[in-house]
């Protein structure tokens, strides 16, 4: 389904991403990990078509997606149905004046009747836990409820990738707990995931697969994610844990 | 879970004109890069000192707005593409494209004038508009933002004046890199046909304004909690003079001698 080969992308001159080679199969669950800075959004933005690649193949679909391509509206447009992007900063994905309509933007576009509008944001808003919220305005919510929103917005698109950047970054652990078993539902309802986090403790949950960006902007490790969280010395190696983490991890075990 | 989001959306989007958002995100990011690669900047081999260059350029711009003679403005433009000659290529580049662009608007609204029979004028207050430009863009190219600041303090500018200035440049920058990803991010959600684009950009104009108010707001906060009074301190570290500033110097008072020779004349 999304198929990396020898990509690399710099920001005036700075590399961020260096030499990624990459397959994700429809409907895995892949987690990012890697420390600050070590190309996870960049990735992202490159899979959501914010950027393209300074060189190297980036192929959705079996199709390959390039700047010239993503300039051509109808092509952008359907892309961008494909595969939905759930901001780190929910405030900055919110816009419109109540949560119906927030949610109500995507699939109005998109050329369906009145009803089945009405019936998508619905079923988003059931599916979220959000309906009490249905005419806030999104700037008056809490954190995990804008986070609630700005997923229901995506979703009702109906995307096959979900790609999400730090989903569950500023939410307090109920609903990071919510977060996490939404997301799994969503895997086997054969929605394809892929989310960059730093929380250890969750990526196990959500995600079968972990892929661990190094600090020189490579991929380091592409393993299964309960074999990758054993790997200490090359987590360390990354910059992603300590020592305390280290000892921590041999208590438990 | 609803059944339309357990198959594949079987959609042919509409073709939509909305460059505005493309044009939007371009002009954002160059903005932000301009105030990127201010941050980035390195320091010259042969560095002169920034409050110099402040209180010169600000000299050589009253000369030049002062001078009445043509052969002056002259000396002027050729000293400063001179010293312009020796920055780099990308550098020269963005500082006399502005400079141009100035100069041909100034020349543009003068062009009655010249039909007049005022040529003289034309070319003359054109001339000096090229070099006030070229002088201050040097500067800003050649000068960390926060070298400038410090610079004015040494000048005696009030500190709320200096405060303002450096908040300023960074709330640019921030709310700059905010409304870059509602652009993104109403680009990644418009994947059809809107009718009503100038509300979605209201929607991102009014989130900018809450934003900013919140982000003023904590700040004002936090600035009281770290005892702030109104009195701005800018660390001013010892400077010593070095060569370059000596040449600097000497160079500055040749073109004020220059000045008074030509305006006696």
């Amino acid at each position: 389904m999304i198929d990396l080969t020898d990509v690399t992308y710099s920001y005036s001159g700075n590399i961020a991403l260096k030499n990624i080679n990459l397959h994700i199969n429809k409907g895995e669950a892949v987690s990012l990990l890697g420390a600050n800075g070590s190309g996870k959004s960049t990735f992202l933005k490159l899979i959501n078509g914010i950027i393209s690649p300074d060189s190297g193949i980036y192929k959705f679909n079996n199709e390959e997606i390039t700047h010239s391509k993503l300039q051509d509206t109808k092509f952008a447009k359907l892309f961008h149905q494909k595969v939905g992007f759930v901001f780190q900063n929910s405030d900055t994905q919110l816009f419109c004046a109540d949560v119906y309509d927030e949610i109500a933007f995507g699939p109005k576009q998109m050329g369906m009747s009145e009803n089945e509008v009405d019936k998508r944001v619905n079923d988003c808003l059931t599916l979220l836990n959000i309906v009490d919220f249905k005419h806030r305005q999104p700037y008056h919510l809490s954190g995990g409820e804008k986070r609630k929103v700005a997923i229901a917005c995506v979703l009702a698109l109906n995307p096959e990738v979900l790609v999400l950047d730090e989903p569950m970054n500023g939410l307090d652990p109920r609903t990071q707990r919510w977060l996490v078993e939404f997301l799994i539902r969503l895997n086997k309802a054969g929605k394809t995931l892929i989310s960059s986090t730093h929380d250890l403790e969750l990526v196990q949950e959500i995600s079968q697969r972990a892929v661990l960006f190094g600090e020189d902007h490579s991929i380091a490790a592409d393993l299964p994610t309960d074999k990758l969280l054993t790997e200490i010395d090359l987590l360390k190696k990354v910059n992603l844990v300590d020592e305390y983490y280290h000892r921590i991890t041999y208590k438990q075990s | 879970m609803p059944e339309w989001l357990l198959k594949d959306e079987n959609y042919i989007p509409q073709s939509d004109k909305d460059a505005f958002i493309t044009k939007s995100i371009m002009t954002l990011l160059g903005v932000l890069s301009r105030i990127r690669a201010q941050s980035v900047y390195k320091e010259k081999k042969f560095k002169v000192s920034a409050a110099l260059k402040v209180a010169f350029t600000f000299v050589l711009i009253l000369l030049i707005s002062i001078s009445k003679s043509i052969a002056f403005t002259i000396i002027i433009n050729v000293y400063l593409l001179a010293v312009l000659s020796m920055m780099n290529g990308e550098e020269i580049i963005k500082i006399l494209k502005v400079s141009i662009v100035t100069s041909a608007f100034t020349f543009v609204i003068l062009l009655p004038a010249a039909f007049w029979g005022n040529l003289f004028s034309s070319i003359f207050i054109t001339s000096k508009v090229f070099a006030t430009v070229t002088a201050v863009n040097m500067l800003s190219h050649s000068t960390r933002w926060n070298s400038i600041t410090s610079a004015l303090k040494r000048f005696y500018v009030p500190d709320i004046f200096i405060l303002v200035m450096d908040i300023t440049i960074k709330y640019i920058f921030m709310l700059g890199e905010f409304s870059l990803n509602m652009f993104y991010a109403l680009k990644l959600r418009s994947v059809g046909k809107n009718k009503s684009k100038y509300t979605s950009l209201s929607g991102i104009a009014g989130t900018m304004f809450i934003k900013s108010n919140e982000m003023a707001e904590d700040m004002y906060s936090a600035m009281e909690c770290r005892g702030f009074t109104g009195e701005y301190q800018v660390i001013n570290k010892k400077y010593k003079m070095t060569f370059p500033d000596f040449v600097y110097i000497i160079m500055n008072i040749a073109l004020i001698l220059i000045f008074i020779y030509m305006e006696r004349v």
